[in-house]
């Protein structure tokens, strides 16, 4: 053997160096960390026995413009499972107890797996006494089971209103990466709706409790006696514009329909009521929610998730009239003397477009209160598409009104440029723009900015963005904090306005379409709608404004295949209308009826 | 004494008494560790059966005819590149790795039976007369044993393993004779590979420093040349690599380079070892006293994080005891390797060294907080039974060199 060439020196001392080198940085670093830094380890040390126990804030109560409450909190118990020190073994006695499926708790377990498993997963929330008492007998043969009080959202209050509420969820992984700083795995957020909107006054802030724990993880006592403890702060209640009788009478009536409802006060922009038709049980969403309720909600062919009243669009049929007739009137192509002769439809090129009856002579008013078609197939050929794609803008179509609530559809107004862009330049023809008179074709408008367009016809062009928040109550400071409507002006003459505002009053109260919810009392004013559905029965609109000469409350209602618009639809408005304006209270209605007695004058006149 | 002498003689008190001690250190930590735990509470007993199985295995191996280990290279080798590719199909996920073989309640884990097969490997190639391992095929034949198994263990993923047999391949080649020129080629693609994790400039450097070290070599230009590109490639392969690494193996490469990053992941578990064997003090908390370790803060701290049980518990006179037991093992390990007779025995015995080493580097230094976290046991003390057994069963061998040393061959 070579021994220059196998194991030299150089070779022997940097194995040798490296050994010793490495043992002596390790002493060094073992004292260093056992002796010089001991103390400062050992506090460390010592904060670890102390548990911080967070507990979750309520979130705030909604009520509705007259302080009846909507939605509130309920104290309830959610037991919990954590996986790092759970046995699966128990898995078919928890799942016995709670009375839920086998699989159950496995099936929340996946859903949860990309959580550290040493962090507590609910597993069922609003659990009975009767599950807690036997978790109490029986935990100490219960390894990494646990339960909590919690609050929970309570629904019990008459309303549903879950599309505008929206629910509460745990929240998922991808927002906690996100907003780590202020949330823990586990706690609960807003999903969609006014939840999720005022999320930040919603959830109030945690509250810590300190407890000592000894070796084996036990509770000992409250550390430096609860001196250290943070109180939850309770999250801003929440005054909503809703009012709570309308909001029902509008449930009611749409139990077995499909559809939707928005009713505005339309001077200050103020949600009355906002219904989508069918909803689904927030109190589902309260629960631990699995999979399967998600999917079998999302299956359902009634579609209940999809909220109608601001995402579903729809070609708006009559009730588009006005806006060509507005656009006319400002425009000067026609006045009140211009006529037309209904012969039960108009011929356009080699196109016959029909009209539902022969009116004979029609001018701007009577064309709405008998919803004549011809004379509208005549006008927007001569307002010109543009102009008339104008003025639907004007009154908040094609764009989202910026409702307070994250689900909206913005729909269509078509112009040359969207025709251009879809068809090609040459692909369309003017036979397009004959149907929008009438808000038939490629128009496509939701319920809630149909009820802004109904709230600036009740206001003559003067209203305010819709939006739910009235005010709230700042737990912090505890005062109420109003909410101030942003108004605004479309500019439009009042002229224009009061020559269609008097044919919506004629609708109802004249000769019109919708004479079957002639009150006195209300003097409803609006226009009926037929929207074609090319999947199946159309659909029956109304939208219209009350009382008629200082409107307090403007409507859109939306009934999915339910044929003629004043049938179905304007009955359902005038019970929500009178939900809102007939009170308990016996002057109101004095005070009302005054009103209208100077309002048949003025029509008179 | 007469006889205690013959007994060393043939059986070497020196590894033998310091191994065994380390196991009952093992035991205890692992029993405090685990005891009243709702899902490791019958790790102990498990550990005491592998025990009982390795110190026979030892025995064995230490007694068998010192000649059978040459044979057994070859043969165990690809048994253990079988086993890893198999267990690659068929093997159980445990922490996200591959690299179990479950069998009833036990499981076994191949890449420990092939640090045995790498090693009598290389030890058997590079005691071939005719290899000259200055030159570039054969140290390119030499690293290939290394290769083959740190590509299969890497595709598991268990990248401390992988590091390990790095470690070894690289030492047997250096103590093999390797020139200063042979070892600037085998060891240059892993200093670029390493500044490639500080960003681009970082891996431009390194390959300006390969460029300045190629011209103070004075090699022909095609040499110069390969060599050069060989990094670059080395560069960006370890780049893609990086990418189809598994997030959590990501995390722990970017935790160890900015600490802060991550403080609930493995900067959690590090800084958590810290607090326990920092709040032991001198004495430490005394067994089963340990708050760290009873409240279980750090999570399977019987496998990885063991040393932080004695740091807490037993304080710094039972870490400073557990380290010098340690370098007992390996000093004497270092001698070992000067007095056997031939190359074969010393190779060996330097492959265990530094593997023995290597884990006990990395384990003590992700506990202490001077290394990153990478998932390694600490010999003898973790619990683990294909670990365990392998440990032992290589220090029977260099025990059966040790009581055939005078023999000639």
């Amino acid at each position: 053997m070579d021994d220059n060439y196998f194991g030299s020196y150089f070779r022997r001392r940097i194995i040798f160096v490296i050994i010793i080198g490495f043992f002596a940085i390790s002493i060094t670093q073992l004292f260093n960390m056992q002796i010089l830094e001991q103390p400062s380890y050992s506090e460390k040390s010592d904060e670890n026995s102390v548990k911080p126990i967070y507990q979750t804030a309520p979130r705030g109560v909604f009520f509705d413009r007259n302080h009846k409450v909507l939605v509130g909190n309920k104290p309830s118990f959610t037991l919990r499972i954590t996986p790092s020190t759970y046995d699966k073994k128990l898995t078919p006695y928890i799942e016995a107890i709670l009375g839920s499926s086998p699989g159950y708790i496995n099936r929340i377990l996946k859903q949860n797996e990309s959580y550290s498993k040493f962090i507590p997963r609910r597993i069922a929330k609003d659990v009975s006494f009767k599950v807690i008492a036997w978790y109490e007998e029986n935990a100490s043969k219960l390894p990494g089971v646990d339960y909590i009080m919690e609050t929970q959202r309570d629904y019990s209050f008459g309303i549903i209103g879950a599309h505008m509420f929206g629910y509460t969820k745990e929240i998922p992984m991808e927002t906690y990466l996100h907003r780590k700083n202020e949330y823990d795995i586990g706690d609960d957020i807003g999903f969609g709706g006014i939840e999720k909107t005022y999320e930040d006054y919603l959830r109030g802030e945690k509250g810590i409790k300190y407890m000592l724990v000894d070796a084996k993880q036990k509770t000992i006592g409250r550390y430096k006696n609860g001196e250290e403890d943070q109180a939850t702060v309770k999250g801003d209640d929440l005054i909503l514009t809703i009012d709570k009788d309308a909001q029902s009478v509008a449930e009611e009536a749409f139990k077995d329909k499909r559809g939707a409802v928005v009713a505005i006060e339309p001077s200050t922009g103020e949600i009355i009521a906002f219904l989508s038709s069918p909803q689904y049980d927030l109190q589902d969403f309260a629960k631990v929610t699995t999979n399967e309720v998600w999917r079998e909600l999302n299956n359902n062919p009634d579609k209940p998730m999809f909220n109608r009243a601001s995402m579903s669009t729809f070609a708006p049929g009559s009730t588009f009239k006005m806006i060509s007739a507005i656009a006319a009137l400002e425009e000067g192509i026609i006045d009140t003397n211009y006529k037309v002769t209904c012969n039960g439809g108009f011929q356009f090129g080699d196109r016959f477009f029909k009209c539902l009856h022969v009116h004979g002579t029609v001018n701007v008013q009577t064309s709405i209160e008998k919803s004549c078609n011809t004379f509208y197939y005549n006008l927007v050929n001569k307002i010109g598409l543009d102009t008339w794609s104008k003025y639907a803008k004007k009154f908040g179509f094609g764009s989202k009104s910026r409702i307070d609530i994250p689900e909206e559809a913005a729909g269509i107004v078509p112009s040359t440029d969207y025709y251009n862009k879809v068809y090609g330049k040459n692909g369309w023809t003017k036979g397009f723009v004959i149907s929008l008179g009438i808000g038939q074709g490629e128009l496509n408008v939701t319920p809630l900015q149909l009820a802004q367009y109904a709230a600036l016809f009740a206001n003559s062009g003067k209203s305010a963005r819709p939006h739910f928040l009235k005010g709230y109550t700042d737990t912090r400071i505890n005062q109420y904090v109003e909410v101030k409507p942003q108004t605004y002006d479309i500019g439009i003459s009042k002229k224009s306005f009061d020559i269609v505002r008097r044919a919506m009053y004629l609708v109802v109260n004249g000769a019109g379409t919708a004479t079957n919810i002639r009150s006195d009392e209300l003097q409803i004013s609006g226009k009926t709608g037929t929207a074609q559905n090319p999947h199946g029965k159309e659909h029956s609109l109304f939208i219209g404004f009350a009382p008629f000469n200082n409107p307090k409350i403007a409507i859109a209602v939306l009934v999915e295949n339910a044929g003629f618009g004043s049938t179905i639809a304007a009955p359902i408005a005038r019970d929500v209308i009178k939900a809102f304006l007939i009170k308990g209270d016996k002057k109101e209605n004095k005070s009302l009826a005054a009103n209208t007695s100077t309002q048949e004058e003025q029509i008179a006149h | 004494m007469h006889i205690n002498y013959k007994l060393q003689d043939r059986f070497d008190l020196a590894i033998f008494i310091p191994m065994i001690v380390l196991v009952i250190f093992g035991l205890l930590a692992i029993y405090s560790s685990t005891y009243n735990h709702p899902t490791a509470s019958g790790n102990f007993q498990k550990q005491l059966i592998f025990t009982v199985v390795a110190v026979i295995a030892f025995f064995i191996t230490f007694s068998l005819p010192q000649q059978i280990f040459k044979s057994f290279a070859i043969p165990v080798f690809f048994m253990s590149l079988f086993f890893l590719l198999a267990v690659l199909v068929v093997g159980k996920t445990i922490y996200g790795a591959k690299s179990w073989f479950g069998v009833g309640g036990f499981g076994f884990q191949p890449s420990e039976l092939a640090k045995l097969g790498t090693i009598l490997m290389l030890a058997y190639w590079l005691t071939y007369k005719s290899r000259d391992i200055n030159n570039l095929l054969d140290i390119g034949v030499a690293l290939a044993i290394g290769f083959v198994p740190i590509m299969l263990i890497m595709l598991e993923p268990d990248m401390g393993t992988s590091i390990v047999f790095a470690i070894i391949t690289i030492s047997l080649i250096f103590w093999s004779g390797i020139s200063l020129f042979g070892l600037f080629v085998v060891l240059s693609p892993s200093v670029v590979v390493f500044a490639s994790l500080f960003g681009v400039y970082a891996f431009i450097a390194a390959l300006l420093l390969i460029v300045a070290a190629l011209f103070f070599f004075k090699r022909d230009l095609f040499n110069s040349v390969t060599v050069f590109i060989i990094n670059l490639s080395a560069g960006f392969f370890f780049d893609y690599a990086f990418k189809i690494l598994k997030p959590h193996q990501q995390k722990r490469i970017a935790s160890f380079l900015d600490p802060s990053a991550d403080p609930l992941g493995s900067g959690y578990n590090a800084l958590q070892a810290k607090v326990a064997i920092g709040s032991g003090g001198f004495f430490g908390k005394g067994f089963l006293h340990g708050n760290q370790t009873q409240l279980r803060f750090i999570p399977e701290q019987w496998t990885d994080f063991i040393y932080c049980v004695i740091g807490e518990e037993f304080g710094f006179l039972g870490s400073v005891l557990v380290i010098t037991l340690f370098l007992i093992i390996f000093l004497r390990l270092f001698k070992l390797s000067a007095t056997a007779k031939d190359k074969f025995s010393v190779l060996i015995i330097i492959g265990v060294l530094t593997l023995l080493f290597s884990h006990f580097a990395i384990n003590i230094g992700m506990n202490l907080g001077i290394t990153p976290v990478i998932g390694l046991p600490l010999p003898f003390l973790s619990y683990g039974g294909s670990s365990l057994l392998i440990n032992m069963v290589m220090l029977g061998i260099v025990m059966n060199i040790y009581r055939n040393r005078k023999l000639h061959t």
